[in-house]
């Protein structure tokens, strides 16, 4: 058994994964640490689904190595996982509580301890009442949550979730991210999130990981990859027609968005600074050109980093 | 092992409880005896009323009633009046259009001729029931009969029917001293018949339940949990355990109506042994229903039948083919995502099972003809023809080497369904082609 470092949850080294000649992972490296919610993001196709699959144990890598809380990851670490996939769905002929204790019992728990269990998670997400309706009534969001408590309910030490908050209302998607945070805080759950909901991602995520087309183009800590993200971007505030602010912007910056505002004749545009350049004398030469309203320093959002990770990935702001 | 008992249950609990499994088991059997009742009452019902003018042109088997002024048959037992057929007799034929115009449905017409080669003609504007010209065959063939021993015997018809005899060909195995074998064929070919309907419905059961599965996109959340290989096997047992249950429901229904109908007939007394009516000493004893049923030479070969061993050999035979066609029916399944994509895909494992049927009804004229005993070796056709082989006597070695070949047939086609089901039920868009099934079945 290989022993892997230790203080990670996840550790995924090199990983490789093609389908019939189309690569789907291309030597992926990913580090979850312990105790912290851990986001997975990229585009559809990335291979996001298929490196989740490898760590949930349905598939497993053409090469590279997956490491498990220290240990190589093995077939009995499954235990330890709570695997909730982006397309779920639950018997439809069976009732919802029979169901969730079938699934509890498949996960190796005993009949009386998941009714238990069972009893205290319905109550959190308000499906009490429901354990003996059938499936087939349940609407979509309570489907979901039925299927959330089914995933978490064996206390998993390791918690994958693929798009939890789809399909749910703001009121039910706040009661899953509580629900999500809880399991962090009081039995230490590690969370593997993976979401196309940046705003979910802001809110939860303590580190994220990017994947575009197979290959991991950002990864860090949140604050991080934010602050790093910010340095020498600027958000500028000026009037005029765009042509001309894009020109007098000359060698100095690089231009990443323009978004104009017809109400007040105003633009707003976001860029990046050349190293070497200060803010106060590029200011003043643009200044003598264009009517400059505002300045500011512009902190990009998690959607910003990944629309340019995603359209430069050559172009990794790290 | 304890996720497979799981899965069993699941699988078990969730269609027994259905009222539709009670319905099947209980109405089931009701329901194929009803058919078979309305069969023959609908065939009864189908018959209807016909006017026969039947044409006389030499005169041989009828007169004219001067009395009356028509034509009457010389001998009118030959013609009774039956509830769908009329007859009348005419010495002329009618033209085409008078024929058309009267209200006659058949003309039946016959000159001298009929004596040497025993046809007569019939006319008709719609072709009649089989059952109809059947009967006019007969009487018309009675009364021809009657004319000839008459005519050209110069004996009493009653002689002639005393004298006159059908040998029927008593079977027996010269080795086993057996008769009754082609009762007892019968018995194998509905012991067989169940053994198909059940391998049939309870596979596209299986075959079904995969497609649940992955179109709902619980088997995701499954597979996470247990193996695939658990996954299928829970199901394939917990499915064809209530096969099986049902079988047993059958076999127990079964005995419990006859015993009970025996029990209702002896306490009625209503049972006679054959005989009686001549013999006022038979007459006068009352049998038990075996007794009864040995006496009666139609139904005896129902007290030969050893029922333990059809019923041992059914649950064994059973078991293996239903591996072995359950697990073929979890791979369609898992190659598609609704059920009407797999229609083509179920062609193979619905030729086998459709030939060893056809098979079995062959069988029942000629149970221990080449092809029948063939298609009990081949594993795909044998659990089958293997039914309807064995209440003739079949050697114990040759029961078990045919169900070790369906055992070995099934664990082959299991390892090779498994992988197609292993990768296709994370598989969806669009079709798989031959070509990439054959690869799931090489990669993983």
């Amino acid at each position: 058994m290989v022993r892997m470092a230790s203080g990670a949850a996840v550790e995924v080294r090199a990983a490789h994964k093609s389908f019939s000649g189309h690569v789907a992972l291309h030597a992926v490296d990913l580090t979850v640490a312990k105790g912290t919610i851990h986001g997975l993001l990229g585009p559809n196709g990335a291979g996001k689904t298929t490196l989740i699959r490898m760590l949930a144990g349905i598939t497993s890598p053409d090469s590279g190595r997956i490491g498990f809380f220290g240990e190589a990851f093995q077939r009995k670490h499954i235990a330890d996982i709570g695997y909730l996939p982006e397309e779920r769905g639950l018997y439809k002929s069976m009732r919802v509580g029979e169901q969730a204790l079938y699934l509890a019992r498949l996960r190796g728990m005993d009949r009386k301890e998941a009714a238990i269990r069972l009893k205290t998670w319905f109550e959190r997400l308000d499906v009490d009442g429901w354990w003996n309706r059938e499936v087939a009534d349940l609407s979509k969001g309570m489907a979901q949550k039925v299927q959330f408590i089914t995933t978490v309910l064996h206390a998993p030490k390791l918690l994958i979730l693929d798009e939890p908050l789809s399909g749910f209302d703001p009121i039910n998607a706040t009661r899953i991210i509580e629900a999500i945070q809880y399991l962090r805080k009081e039995q230490g759950t590690t969370v593997l999130l993976s979401t196309h909901d940046m705003s979910s991602v802001e809110e939860l995520c303590d580190a994220v990981t990017m994947i575009h087309q197979g290959r991991v183009v950002l990864d860090g800590q949140v604050p991080t990859l934010r602050r790093q993200a910010s340095e020498n971007r600027l958000l500028v505030t000026f009037g005029g027609p765009a042509m001309a602010f894009t020109n007098a912007l000359g060698f100095d910056a690089d231009l990443i968005e323009v978004s104009g505002d017809s109400q007040n004749g105003l633009s707003k545009a976001s860029l990046a600074l050349k190293p070497g350049v200060t803010v106060p004398d590029w200011l003043r030469g643009l200044s003598a050109v264009v009517p400059i309203h505002a300045c500011e320093p512009w902190q990009p959002s998690m959607r910003d980093l990944f629309l340019h990770a995603v359209d430069g990935p050559k172009a990794n702001p790290s | 092992m304890k996720t497979i008992a799981t899965i069993i249950e699941r699988e078990f609990v969730t269609r027994v409880r259905r009222r539709a499994f009670w319905l099947g088991t209980l109405l089931g059997p009701a329901l194929v005896f009803g058919l078979m009742l309305f069969g023959v009452w609908a065939g009864e019902q189908a018959q209807e009323d016909v006017k026969v003018l039947v044409v006389d042109q030499s005169g041989l088997i009828t007169r004219l009633e001067p009395r009356l002024g028509t034509w009457v048959p010389t001998n009118p037992t030959c013609f009774p009046e039956r509830t769908h057929l009329a007859y009348r007799f005419s010495p002329e034929p009618l033209s085409d259009s008078a024929f058309l115009a009267s209200d006659f449905d058949l003309m039946v017409q016959f000159d001298d001729a009929i004596l040497q080669h025993a046809k007569a003609m019939m006319y008709y504007q719609r072709s009649p029931a089989v059952v109809t010209s059947g009967q006019i065959s007969r009487d018309l063939s009675e009364a021809i009969e009657r004319f000839r021993v008459k005519e050209e015997a110069a004996l009493e018809y009653a002689a002639y029917k005393r004298l006159k005899t059908n040998v029927n060909l008593v079977g027996q195995d010269i080795e086993t001293k057996d008769g009754g074998a082609l009762g007892r064929g019968a018995i194998g070919f509905v012991f067989s018949l169940f053994l198909f309907l059940q391998l049939l419905i309870y596979g596209m059961h299986v075959m079904r339940g995969v497609i649940e599965e992955k179109s709902n996109r619980i088997v995701e959340v499954v597979i996470s949990a247990v193996r695939p290989a658990e996954l299928l096997a829970g199901k394939v047992i917990g499915i064809g355990l209530v096969g099986l249950t049902q079988f047993l429901l059958f076999s127990a229904l079964g005995f419990v109506t006859t015993w009970l109908g025996g029990w209702a007939l002896e306490a009625g007394g209503w049972l006679t042994l054959p005989g009686a009516a001549e013999n006022p000493e038979l007459a006068a004893l009352t049998p038990d229903f075996g007794t009864w049923l040995a006496s009666r030479a139609e139904l005896s070969f129902l007290l030969d039948v050893n029922w333990g061993l059809m019923i041992s050999a059914t649950i064994l035979f059973y078991a293996a083919g239903f591996a072995l066609f359950a697990s073929m029916f979890a791979a369609v399944g898992a190659m598609v995502e609704q059920e009407s994509d797999a229609q083509y895909l179920m062609l193979p494992v619905m030729v086998p099972l459709m030939a060893s049927y056809l098979i079995a009804v062959f069988a029942i004229q000629n149970p221990e003809g080449w092809l029948s005993i063939v298609a009990s070796w081949i594993p795909f056709t044998a659990p089958v023809l293997m039914l309807v082989r064995l209440p003739l006597g079949v050697p114990w070695w040759e029961v078990l080497l045919s169900w070790l070949g369906v055992v070995a047939t099934a664990w082959g086609v299991i390892l090779l369904a498994g992988r197609i089901y292993r990768t296709g039920i994370l598989m969806y868009g669009k079709k798989p082609t031959l070509k990439e099934i054959w690869r799931w079945v090489r990669i993983s």
